[in-house]
């Protein structure tokens, strides 16, 4: 058996294949459908200091090769998180890693979520979300770069736990965030968040999201992900979790190759709840077919042209 | 509550039903077991699959049997609707269920079910339950036209009950639409599945006429299981309500009906 297990962010992961953020609920949504326990972990929906109600629908819609959100970050708030959905995680994902991810309006409120969450168990670490198209102040944080260190700062003098910033493809450098990120004491970064979309029913002349425009994702991301998850990876030394339009083992192994040592499935999971662990069986049998005994030895095995 | 099952499917039959509409039936004992009158399915094409319909698309079930064949009355929406209209033996489609919330069904009064268009299919399954728990049960089905209505003689056989039919332009049963004719002597509990402004019109009714009434809603979906918040409608308190996991099917005092 190849042996799929990464030692990274101070701990063991036994797969590289994580569920991403917002695909996968707190966990306990999905406990029927997927062996949670059996992968290397997830990433929780976001987490902001006081409870979201988030956008009008309709807030999904198909579109080719892919999805467009809007759900605008709804979620419980810090406190009823740490009451009700934290302990499941907790109790039942006893070997499978927990990252949550955290947003804010202000560096305050992360710092908010960070304090309120770092004294209980039951996770490793977060992921900061700097990158949420669908709220009106989502990527103020990852698109400047003095106000993203700054918060990336804050934030590590508040946590010793893994800290990972999921970064946004709406930028025009991403190997300059992803500096930044490193510069500022993070131990990771998560790449990529959705795209900013639209989609326009004509028949009814109007947008089909109710919040007007969301955040693209699903396969058709997928080559744009594998792009900047590289242009990061090449521009830092600390670990990459490479995210974007993930059903198979296979388009996992673009990012790997491309420099992550993580890999995230999200959309993917709507269509198939199997489709985490059919990733993940995918990447065992590439490695078995291809001679590779450990996972770290063909991050960012991609082998470049001479240039000439 | 049951719980979900992700199982591929084969396709044992898929017959026009009516205009734009088919009647499709999975080998699904997997899910066929547990479920109940008002659930629902998310059917897709799975992963590999890029056309329409990449996400699953929500049906109702419409019958089950007791040898696990699932049946299913979907009609042609959208580009994801005519691909799976299309699929026939020996296809399979990739089925996650049962899903949501079932009708609430009790005998304090004669159940009168409202079904306008494909509204229908969690009718069909409620009929077949109500005659075999000796439920009173009555079913009121609309269309716009003849052409689209869906076999009377099928509905009977299935539910055991003879379908009071109603089309807009009275080509089929009496010209009008289903809340037009309404016999409600009996104070019947209504339960209601169609378009939106037949659901506000039922609402309207029931607060009217005093009578209890349940609602299957219908909003885009992206995972069907309570996970992605994509389905949400207004609740009574104000509060986004996933209709996946907490519906489809509310009692109309739950949620928020203003426009
Ligand atoms: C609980 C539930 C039960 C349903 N039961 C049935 C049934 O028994 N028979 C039947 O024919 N139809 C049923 N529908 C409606 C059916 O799911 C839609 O017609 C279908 O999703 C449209 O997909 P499309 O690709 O053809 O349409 P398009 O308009 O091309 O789809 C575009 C996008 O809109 C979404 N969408 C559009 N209309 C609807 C809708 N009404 N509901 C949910 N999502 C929508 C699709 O998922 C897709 O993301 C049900 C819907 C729900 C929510
Ligand atoms: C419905 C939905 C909700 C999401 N919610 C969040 C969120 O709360 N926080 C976050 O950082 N990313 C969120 N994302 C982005 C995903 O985590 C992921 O970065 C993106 O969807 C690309 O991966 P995919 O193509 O595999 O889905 C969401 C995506 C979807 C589709
Ligand atoms: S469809 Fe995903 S939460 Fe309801």
């Amino acid at each position: 058996m190849a042996d799929l297990s990464q030692h990274l962010l101070g701990t063991d992961f036994q797969s590289p294949v994580l569920l991403a953020s917002g695909t996968c609920g707190y966990g306990q949504e999905y406990a029927d459908l997927i062996p949670l326990d059996e992968i290397g972990g997830m990433v929780t929906k976001a987490v902001s200091r006081e409870p979201r109600e988030g956008n009008p629908p309709h807030r999904v819609a198909e579109t080719p090769g892919g999805m467009i959100n809007a759900i605008g970050l709804q979620n419980v708030g810090l406190e009823r998180f740490r009451l009700e959905k934290l302990p499941w995680l907790r109790e039942n994902l006893r070997v499978a890693q927990v990252l949550i991810n955290v947003v804010g309006h202000s560096a305050e409120d992360y710092g908010s979520v960070v304090s309120g969450l770092d004294g209980e168990d039951g996770f490793l670490g977060y992921e900061i979300n700097v990158s949420c198209p669908n709220v009106k102040d989502g990527t103020l944080f990852g698109t400047d770069p003095t106000a993203l260190s700054a918060l990336v700062t804050r934030l590590r003098d508040l946590t010793e736990r893994p800290l990972v910033v999921k970064l946004t493809p709406n930028v025009p450098d991403i190997s300059l965030y992803a500096r930044i990120c490193e510069e500022s004491g993070a131990d990771g970064l998560s790449a990529i968040n959705t795209f900013p979309g639209m989609l326009i029913d004509v028949e009814g002349r109007r947008p089909v999201i109710g919040n007007v425009s969301g955040g693209v994702s699903g396969p058709a991301i997928l080559p744009m992900g594998v792009y900047l998850t590289w242009r990061a990876a090449s521009a830092v030394s600390i670990p990459v979790i490479g995210i974007g339009g993930i059903r198979s083992g296979d388009d996992a192994l673009q990012y790997i190759l491309a420099g992550a040592s993580l890999v995230q499935v999200g959309t993917a999971l709507f269509v198939d709840p199997a489709s985490a662990v059919q990733v993940q069986a995918g990447i065992a049998d590439y490695m078995e077919r291809h001679g590779v005994g450990r996972l770290p030895e063909i991050v960012g095995g991609l082998t470049l042209p001479e240039p000439r | 509550m049951s719980v979900p099952v992700r199982a591929w499917a084969r396709v044992l039959d898929n017959r026009p039903a009516a205009r734009d509409t088919h009647w499709i039936e999975l080998d699904c004992p997997a899910i066929a077991g547990a479920a109940r009158p008002g659930q629902f399915v998310m059917l897709g094409t799975g992963v590999q699959d890029l056309a329409a319909p990449f996400l699953p698309r929500p049906f109702s079930i419409g019958t089950r049997t007791a040898d696990g064949r699932l049946g299913f009355l979907l009609r042609v929406f959208g580009d994801g609707t005519r691909r799976l209209a299309e699929m026939g033996p020996p296809e399979s489609m990739l089925v996650l269920g049962p899903l949501g919330r079932p009708f609430r069904m009790s005998g304090d009064r004669p159940l009168l079910c409202l079904a306008g268009g494909v509204g229908l299919a969690p009718f069909l399954f409620a009929g077949a339950q109500a005659r075999l728990e000796g439920l009173e049960l009555r079913i009121v089905y609309g269309e716009r036209s003849g052409e689209s209505v869906f076999d009377p003689d099928l509905i009977r056989r299935i539910t055991g009950v003879e379908p009071d039919l109603r089309t807009e332009d009275g080509t089929v049963g009496r010209r009008g639409l289903v809340l037009d004719h309404l016999d409600l002597q009996d104070a019947p509990q209504l339960l209601a599945c169609g378009p939106d402004p037949m659901l506000r019109a039922c609402v309207d009714l029931a607060a009217r006429r005093g009578l209890p009434l349940q609602v299957s809603v219908e909003e885009h979906m992206g995972c069907g299981v309570g996970t992605c918040q994509g389905c949400v409608v207004r609740s009574a308190d104000g509060e986004w309500i996933k209709s996946c996991t907490e519906g489809p099917v509310f009692d109309a005092e739950e949620l928020s009906w203003q426009t």
